[in-house]
């Protein structure tokens, strides 16, 4: 039997909130979709519910504390995503957790909403550059673009900016975060350009600062790494992950 | 009687005894079964007689139960003392091979081991005093044998997980298997008390033969023993300075495995200077630093002592100025100019005649500084501390640039001294281990520092490749041995003689035979005391990879050096190129950047992330 394929009729508002933001981010838990939509745990577990009834969406116990939901194929047509359909992978949830953890952080604060910015996932980045990214390339976890004429509100003094963030929850050498920094920050094209492009000497660099929200344990070494890129470190900001940015028993 | 007569009747006599021997040895058949195999066993291990008596002593309690239920069962003693005979009988009558080996296991492997032990004794020393074996350079296969043996033991014994830890429960080290002990106990494990690898010790070995692998082990543990003694009360936090004399890319590799072991050891966090940290050596006390800037100039004697002189007044005008010690490389580089000094200076009228005195000489004092500076590079400029870390390993290029390393060799060894000697609570256990020494060895008279070093609770570790890599003058290369509290590590190197003769010596009987015709030798002769070695040079000399002499008060351990496994977190190859030095951050440091031309978010990121605290 075919399963029936659902129309964009069928969704909420509460869906065309979620389900685009559960496409870009891999997947969520439960308790951070309630933080998302401004849920009760039972309101967010019956939504889930419903989503995996319309096959929008399967949900699972992938890691101690709430349960994962990530899309299916149908869910990501539905939001006009051209992912690929996978399972969060286990070895990426306390990672996927602390980068969703961000992006909420984020887009609480006025100063994001009234500025108009946009959240531009590592999935979308990845799928932009049509699995060209080789083991030499760097993706950064997302890229927050700050529009030059905001709608809403005042623009910010960093209006125009586009931001490279990165969530580090275990530290890597103090060689191999200063090599990311430096290629973040002095990369000039978008992602999924031509080679020649990514990297034009003279051209205005494409991220103009690189946001490290880090847990306790990787502090020292991006802090170190962002000494050991000299003037380049400028352009480095580094803050604590979110409290909420762990997995139970994962900190 | 003839001499035919007599040599027919002591080949009886011979003949009788052997009967006698195999008599008893077929009357107490279980007894020599034992004993053969013991004696086959401990052959093929290596083992001393000692270890054959120890575990006679550890069927003690298999004898007491048994005797204990024979008197239960028969009410008598009797039964178990005739256990002999009634296993032959078994064997007689029924063919009852297993039950005569139940009933006579109990007393035959305790007396069959102490015949063993007896029996493997009396081998070894007939063999060390030369007399047995069918000819005299019997005695030469048979040690070399032996040392295989030995060798190949020690090798399954660190080859088994779990089998050698890095410190015991008690806290004392362990390096390794041990291979042959000599004036040492005979022990399975080279075990050293704690206190000794906090203590001056000595390392010398050629490359290739495992020496590294024995310096990581020594500080490792020196790491973890002290961590230890930290957490329990008895001493400050352990301190480790490593100065890696060689430089270039292995030293790279070298830093970055030692990082990782060090780590595994419990060490927080391990800078590598220049590389990643940097010291400030304008943190010296103002007179230290006089004369560590003074020493930092390569100067002569004779008539190049007048300059000397006059570049000291200089520096010391330049550091005491009444401003306060200069706190930078530029800031005392500024101040070597007739102007500021004049300008610091005025109103001081003593002073100011040596600062007009020194004028013609000023410019050349400050163009050798610049130059000195320059090729420091910026690792000495600051800013941080010894306190930044639990250890510091510190690449100087001794292989490429004698004169920078000297130097900087230096001015790490005053910054450590300094820092030692200042009030502070509680005292750090600290050890500096300098590797690849004879780089340095010129301008670093490490002895002096070897031998005040212990009242200051430092412990200093000097490793060469050879006895002449210790320092440029055999005096001064006695000096720091005699003073190696902790011991010597003497790894495979073409002239151990000198530390070997340290090692003392000790008395071995020298027997000599008589030759009696083509390859018979006669079974008379006569035996000597003679003192050799305690340690073999020979042996020494012929070390494999991963095997080291431990000499420490005249005796020797030959050990099997156990490898650290470090977890995997491999520098990639870009880290060896010399990048900006930088400070061990701390968490409040970590959250403000230099000064940045963009525009502030620091208000908007605290509100969405907080700050750290």
């Amino acid at each position: 039997m075919i399963p029936a394929v659902p129309g964009p009729a069928a969704l909420s508002d509460q869906d065309s909130t979620a389900l685009p933001f559960l496409a870009d981010m891999y997947g969520l838990q439960v308790d951070q979709l309630a933080a998302l939509l401004g849920l009760t745990s039972r309101q967010s577990r019956a939504l889930v519910a419903r989503w995996v009834s319309q096959k929008l969406a399967e949900s699972g116990t992938l890691s101690p504390g709430p349960a994962w939901v990530w899309l299916t194929r149908a869910g990501l047509r539905a939001v006009g995503a051209r992912y690929q359909t996978a399972a969060p992978a286990l070895p990426r949830l306390a990672h996927l957790r602390a980068v969703v953890a961000v992006r909420l952080a984020l887009e609480s604060v006025s100063t994001y909403q009234n500025a108009g910015a946009h959240w531009r996932s590592e999935r979308h980045l990845r799928a932009r550059s049509g699995g060209r990214v080789g083991g030499r390339d760097h993706l950064p976890d997302a890229e927050v673009h700050w529009p030059d004429a905001p709608s809403p509100g005042p623009a910010p003094s960093w209006a125009g900016e586009c931001w490279a963030i990165e969530a580090e929850l275990t530290p890597k050498t103090v060689a191999r975060t200063a090599a990311i920094m430096r290629e973040v920050l002095t990369r000039t094209g978008d992602y999924g350009c031509p080679a020649a492009q990514a990297r034009v000497p003279g051209a205005p660099p494409r991220h103009a600062r690189v946001v490290y929200l880090c847990s306790p344990a990787a502090l020292g070494t991006v802090a170190r790494a962002r000494d050991v890129i000299g003037s380049l470190g400028a352009r480095v900001e580094i803050r604590p992950l979110p409290a909420g940015a762990y997995l139970a028993s994962a900190r | 009687m003839t001499r035919r007569t007599g040599a027919v009747l002591r080949a009886a006599a011979r003949l009788g005894c052997a009967a006698a021997v195999l008599a008893v040895a077929i009357g107490l058949l279980p007894v020599a079964l034992v004993a053969a195999i013991g004696v086959a066993v401990a052959w093929r291990q290596g083992w001393r007689p000692t270890r054959l008596y120890r575990a006679a002593a550890w069927c003690l309690p298999m004898v007491t139960v048994w005797l204990l239920a024979t008197v239960l069962a028969r009410h008598s003693l009797w039964p178990a003392a005739d256990a002999a005979r009634f296993a032959w009988l078994a064997i007689w009558r029924h063919g009852g091979y297993l039950a005569a080996a139940v009933q006579s296991g109990p007393a035959a492997i305790p007396l069959g081991l102490l015949v063993a032990g007896w029996a493997w004794s009396r081998r070894l020393a007939s063999m060390a005093a030369g007399a047995g074996g069918r000819s005299p350079a019997a005695v030469v296969s048979f040690d070399a044998r032996q040392w295989r043996h030995q060798v190949r033991a020690a090798r399954a014994r660190i080859a088994a997980p779990g089998a050698v830890p890095l410190l015991t429960a008690r806290g004392d080290f362990v390096a390794g298997a041990v291979i042959r002990a000599v004036g040492h106990p005979q022990a399975t494990l080279t075990r050293l008390p704690a206190d000794r690898i906090r203590s001056h010790q000595i390392v010398i070995g050629g490359t290739g033969t495992g020496k590294s692998t024995l310096l990581l082990r020594l500080w490792a543990a020196f790491m973890a023993a002290g961590l230890a003694r930290h957490a329990a009360g008895l001493a400050g936090p352990p301190l480790l300075v490593v100065l890696d004399c060689k430089g270039g890319a292995d030293a790279r590799r070298l830093a970055d495995r030692t990082r990782r072991v060090l780590r595994e050891a419990g060490a927080r966090n391990v800078a590598v200077w220049p590389d990643a940290a940097s010291l400030s050596l304008w943190d010296l006390p103002p007179g230290q630093l006089v004369s560590t800037l003074v020493d930092l100039v390569e100067h002569g004697t004779g008539g190049a002592a007048y300059y000397t002189d006059v570049m000291e007044a200089v520096v010391s005008l330049a550091v005491g100025a009444p401003a306060g010690p200069p706190a930078s490389t530029a800031n005392f580089l500024a101040r070597l100019e007739p102007g500021w000094l004049e300008t610091a200076y005025a109103g001081l009228p003593e002073q100011l005649l040596i600062v007009r005195s020194a004028a013609r000489q000023l410019p050349d004092i400050a163009l050798r500084y610049r130059a000195v500076f320059r090729r420091l590079g910026p690792g000495l400029d600051g800013p941080g501390d010894l306190d930044d870390a639990d250890a510091w390993y510190c690449i100087l290029e001794g292989t490429a640039e004698v004169a920078v390393a000297e130097a900087q060799a230096r001015a790490l060894v005053d910054l450590l001294a300094s820092y030692v000697t200042a009030a502070r609570r509680p005292t750090r256990q600290v050890l500096l281990a300098v590797d690849e020494f004879s780089a340095v060895a010129r301008r670093l008279p490490i002895w002096q520092l070897f031998e005040r070093a212990r009242s200051l609770g430092l412990a200093v570790q000097i490793s060469a490749q050879s006895w002449h890599g210790l320092a440029a003058r055999e005096d001064d290369r006695y000096r720091l041995a005699t003073t190696a509290e902790g011991g010597i590590w003497l790894l495979r190197t073409p002239y151990p003689e000198p530390v070997v003769a340290l090692a003392g010596q000790h008395f071995a009987v020298d027997t000599t035979r008589q030759l009696t015709g083509w390859l018979r030798w006669a079974r008379t002769g006569t035996s000597r005391l003679r003192q050799v070695p305690v340690a073999d040079p020979e042996l020494v000399r012929a070390l494999d990879t991963g095997q080291a002499a431990y000499l420490y008060r005249g005796g020797v351990t030959f050990t099997q050096v156990k490898r650290l496994v470090a977890g995997p977190a491999a520098l990639p190859a870009q880290t060896a190129a010399r990048a900006e030095p930088v400070r061990v951050p701390t968490a409040a440091a970590a959250a403000a950047p230099a000064a940045s031309p963009l525009p502030a978010v620091t208000a908007f990121l605290d509100e969405a992330f907080g700050s750290w605290p």
